[in-house]
């Protein structure tokens, strides 16, 4: 079961992976909210290491002010449930 | 690099002006090479392994690379680290 509902405000991880990751770093501590459950798929971070780790899969919205401080436009990022905190 | 500071904008096939996905030979050799290792499971097939040892390219090697350049030092590296190729 998806941990994140639509319209859930989530952070990004800080945390700076060793290996690939498909989390941009200038989303990295960044607050955005749940659009949608995209589907589940394995995460990027192990399938590289051969390892199958089936998670949901979101779209986020992200206000451009949010990253990086000003812009009126917001930017859609399809993040895996691994890369989201929830903002208490 | 485009969209990193001191790099310029970031370059889309639109920006090329031919419409070619490839622009020498060996650029569409080097694709079908790395599908056909994915095919046979040589490596992984959902891309993540090829992005995760085109990210380990040295930085200042990677920076003077082309797209499909990338695509073939990866490719190396990770034949060399399964015993496929000697080290590249």
């Amino acid at each position: 079961m998806p941990r994140f509902a639509p319209g859930t405000r989530v952070r990004a991880r800080a945390a700076d992976p060793d290996g690939h990751t498909r989390l941009p770093r200038y989303a990295r501590g960044h607050i955005g909210e749940v659009v949608e459950v995209l589907a589940t798929w394995s995460l990027p971070d192990a399938t590289v290491h051969g390892v199958t780790q089936p998670e949901p899969v979101y779209t986020v919205r992200f206000s451009a002010a949010e990253l990086w401080g000003s812009g009126s436009h917001a930017v859609l990022l399809d993040l895996w449930e691994s890369y989201l905190e929830e903002v208490s | 690099m485009g969209g990193q500071t001191g790099f310029g904008p970031v370059l889309t096939d639109d920006d090329d002006d031919d419409g070619q996905f490839f622009h020498a030979d060996w650029e569409a050799r080097v694709y079908a090479l790395v599908r056909v290792l994915q095919r046979h499971k040589v490596i992984n097939q959902q891309f993540d392994e090829l992005r995760d040892a085109i990210e380990r390219i040295p930085p200042a090697e990677y920076l003077a690379m082309s797209y499909y350049e990338r695509w073939l030092r990866a490719a190396e590296m990770l034949l060399a680290e399964k015993g496929l190729l000697p080290d590249a």
